[in-house]
């Protein structure tokens, strides 16, 4: 059962990396900032959970809160930084562009001063046990992993969906311009954004951090892969980044199996530029609502 | 409005003009009560309010001398007819002595940069020598590499991140290239530009339906795939941090400070050649067709029969081969390459470097690149520090500028421009004068003229009011009136007539109410107020009154 249990680790990183994906593709959509600062936001949460588990408690729960709010902060702090400053000016969306970067430039050198290049780790979240179905062994942190990883995606879709803020949100997807008008106040819906989508990404951070270490420079993979999943599947499109990162996940798990571990990315990439270029604007992404500012 | 100094008052005295030849009438002469002389109001109205400073707001040049006969002289690119500098010969106007002014300056800054790159080696400190000599090199090869960077960011418009990985993945395989076949290093980099132009062609072909950001995520990921490529693969050497023993044109035999003059002048060289190929895109017929179709302008431009994909497409191939060029020259230059060509990190200090000097201008990647690798290379000794100033240079060029450093003195004058416009608007006072946006709608200036010499009298009119003048007016609404009252008098039934105040005599009754006229043909007038006066007298001395609130609300 070779292939499943591939098949299962692909599921189980692309939970993670769609997480990311989802935060890429709101962030774009609402606010129209290409946010590459989530790498730094990624590793900025895995420390503030580290330092919280180191301090106060190793208790699964509060290290998993600690990273939701150390996410969270990162995100309002790229918020004010860049998105509040720069919104209304010139060329934003490069500017914004640069900022994250420049953002992530200086984030992950002030972690390395502050904690070395030395990798931390988290305590298990989900405990030791596993499951077999059907021949396949389940770990628990593979299920913990999925289930958060659903659960959050879940909350996000349905706070969208029925809250006052979420509509907010949406509003600004569709046209920020006219929301502005009806009087959506477009720095405060960025710090929404930014809190909500920063939570998301140290969410990601806490669960990554189960199978990898947490380093200032770890976040830079999960971004890419965040990024390449939200572009596959359309920027500002929550289901089409669901359905990207299973077609992505299950390349890499296919090429893998069949070709051999250091041809996952070019197939990812190929698959990718092939999807963009019957569909430019990603698979759920439509031409013309493209977003213009 | 008025002085803010208090008027000086004098008594005026009226002449009758009709006394010589004799009345039954009337005085000889009059004297009104004192009131301020109508020129002083002129004079404020007429002063220039604005701020002036010493230095004027002409751009400043510096005036050469000359003589008549070489006013038109100039030197020329041999063997074209194109002109070294733009210079202006002209006659000075109060002198009439023969000068001569250089437009454009940046011909004479380019020189002197090259003039101090290439005596550099001669003045280095000597306990920074060896330090300042290398980082001279990685400045000329990663200059080069910034200035067709920001070709493509500026010109093309193509948003790639991928310009690292396409000179790393030329000097990977050339170096391959020379190790296992032997290639001379002559070869390396122009086999480098092949694979530069191939590379180029693959990663142009989703630029074509791509656009901005979309293709910046693309790259990014790109470049992601290449490191993870060349690093896990065995070929490359997966192991050993790099791929080494590339042919290289330094001759061992040299002695080392030989050789590192040999690199430090070679770089040079080589951004001087990019220079050129920047030049000859930016400046001649891709860049112009280009300038002409900016961001979110497409369309227009496409009207215009320009085929703006084609242009951008050429630059970013052309480009391409240029930066496998430097990748291959990189290879001979080191003898291999690091895997670090494609870290993150060398692509956000990059687009640091680029960003830094402003997007799209040869000298702003080049500025970039100083100001970054003399922070990275030369002040090593600060550790991961200069990274964070790296960093925090980059994030303070993008809240602060438009377009990074040779951008802030078009990002001044636009901001000083709007400045101008508030103070301006702030200054001009809206007494009925035609501000001067308004000014140039009206076709019939006198009305211009007019506006302004009427809130002029209003002005001076405003300062004759006083209850003595009221008090003369009531004992004697008709007949001769002191010179003051008299001026008043004549400004108020100069009034046009819409809204011109007038008396209505009830038939029946025989008292007058107060009405104002339409002033358009067939449209009957308003009845001001309801109250009723006895006599006609009194009716006149109200309507003087309205006037003379409406004067002072004015």
């Amino acid at each position: 059962m070779e292939i499943a249990q591939i098949l299962t680790n692909a599921v189980v990183v692309a939970s993670i990396y769609g997480l990311i994906a989802v935060a890429v593709s709101i962030t774009w959509s609402s606010l129209g900032l290409v946010n590459l600062g989530y790498g730094f936001v990624f590793s900025f949460a895995g420390f503030w959970a580290w330092v919280v588990a180191q301090n106060v408690s190793e208790w699964p729960p509060i290290v998993a809160a600690a990273g939701l709010v150390g996410g969270a902060v990162g995100g309002i702090l790229i918020c004010l930084v860049v998105f509040i400053p720069l919104h209304d000016k010139p060329n934003f969306t490069t500017r914004g562009m640069i900022g994250t970067l420049a953002i992530s430039l200086i984030g992950s050198q002030a972690l390395l001063m502050q904690f070395g290049p030395r990798a931390k780790s988290l305590p298990e979240l989900f405990g030791y046990w596993q499951v077999d179905i059907a021949g396949m062994a389940l770990t628990s942190d593979k299920i913990g992993i999925v289930v958060c990883s659903i659960v959050m995606l879940g909350f996000v879709v349905f706070w969208m969906k029925g809250s006052r803020r979420g509509l907010e949100i949406r509003a600004m997807m569709m046209n920020p311009h006219a929301a502005s008008i009806v009087g959506i106040g477009i720095r405060s819906t960025g710090i929404y954004v930014m809190a909500l989508t920063g939570a998301m990404a140290g969410l990601a951070s806490v669960l990554l951090s189960q199978t990898y270490y947490i380093a200032p420079f770890s976040g830079l993979t999960p971004l890419i892969k965040g990024v390449s999943i939200a572009l596959c599947g359309g920027l500002g499109s929550v289901q089409g980044a669901v359905i990207a990162a299973m077609i992505l996940g299950l390349t890499e798990a296919v090429t893998s199996r069949f070709l051999g571990g250091q041809y996952v990315l070019i197939t990812q990439f190929l698959v990718i530029i092939l999807i963009l270029i019957v569909r430019p604007r990603g698979i759920s992404g439509l031409l013309d609502k493209a977003r213009e500012q | 409005m008025t002085d803010t100094q208090p008027a000086k008052l004098r008594p005026i005295t009226w002449h009758n003009p009709l006394e010589p030849w004799g009345q039954d009438q009337g005085n000889p002469e009059l004297t009104s009560v004192a009131s301020p002389d109508a020129s002083d109001t002129w004079r404020a109205n007429t002063k220039y309010k604005a701020k002036t400073y010493k230095v004027g707001r002409l751009k400043h040049y510096v005036i050469w001398r000359n003589n008549g006969q070489r006013l038109w002289d100039r030197w020329r690119w041999w063997p074209t007819r194109r002109n070294v500098l733009n210079i202006r010969g002209l006659y000075n106007r109060k002198t009439l002595k023969a000068e001569k002014k250089i437009l454009d300056r940046r011909p004479i800054y380019w020189a002197i940069c090259f003039a101090l790159l290439v005596i550099g080696p001669a003045v280095f400190p000597a306990s920074m020598y060896n330090t300042l000599l290398s980082a001279g090199t990685i400045f000329g090869i990663f200059a080069a590499i910034n200035v067709c960077w920001t070709l493509i960011l500026g010109t093309a418009s193509i948003f790639t991140l991928a310009s690292y990985a396409v000179v790393g993945v030329a000097a990977f395989v050339t170096t391959y290239l020379s190790i296992q076949w032997g290639l001379p290093w002559y070869v390396l980099p122009v086999g480098g530009a092949f694979i530069g132009l191939a590379v180029g062609i693959v990663i142009a072909i989703p630029a074509l339906r791509l656009d901005g950001f979309y293709y910046a995520l693309l790259t990014l990921g790109l470049n992601e795939l290449c490191r993870v490529f060349f690093t896990t693969s065995k070929v490359f050497g997966s192991a050993s941090g790099g791929l080494y023993g590339a042919d290289s044109f330094i001759p061992d035999s040299w002695s080392p400070n030989a050789q590192s003059l040999l690199s430090y002048y070679s770089a040079f060289l080589l951004l001087v050649a990019v220079l050129f190929l920047f030049r000859f895109i930016n400046g001649k017929q891709l860049g112009r067709v280009l300038r002409m179709a900016p961001e979110k302008r497409e369309a227009f431009a496409e009207a215009c029969g320009v085929d703006y994909r084609r242009a951008r497409i050429i630059i970013f191939v052309v480009t391409s081969a240029a930066l496998g060029f430097i990748g291959g020259f990189y290879a001979t230059l080191y003898r291999g390459t690091a895997f670090s060509i494609f870290s993150f990190d060398t692509v956000l200090l990059g687009l640091a470097m680029v960003t830094i000097g402003g997007i799209g201008k040869a000298e702003g990647a080049i500025l970039g690149t100083l100001v970054v690798t003399f922070l990275d290379k030369v002040l090593i000794d600060l550790g991961p520090t200069r990274l964070f100033l790296i960093g925090l240079i980059m994030l303070g060029v993008v809240l602060f500028t438009n377009n990074g450093y040779f951008g802030i003195k078009k990002q001044f004058n636009a901001w000083r421009d709007k400045k101008r416009g508030e103070w301006r608007s702030m200054r001009s006072e809206k007494g009925g004068e035609a501000l001067p946006e308004e000014a140039t709608e009206r076709d019939n200036k006198d009305e211009v003229y007019f506006l302004r010499f009427d809130k002029m009298q209003r002005d001076y009119l405003k300062t004759l009011i006083c209850p003595e003048i009221i008090e003369e007016h009531r004992q004697q609404p008709l007949g001769q009136h002191s010179a003051t009252l008299e001026r008043l008098l004549m400004y108020f039934r100069r009034a046009p007539m819409d809204d011109k105040y007038a008396l209505q005599r009830n038939a029946e009754t025989g008292r007058y109410k107060i009405i104002a006229f339409s002033g358009h043909r067939g449209v009957s007038p308003r009845v001001v107020e309801d109250r009723e006066y006895d006599t006609i007298g009194d009716g006149y001395h109200a309507i003087f009154v309205r006037r003379v609130h409406d004067l002072m609300e004015s």
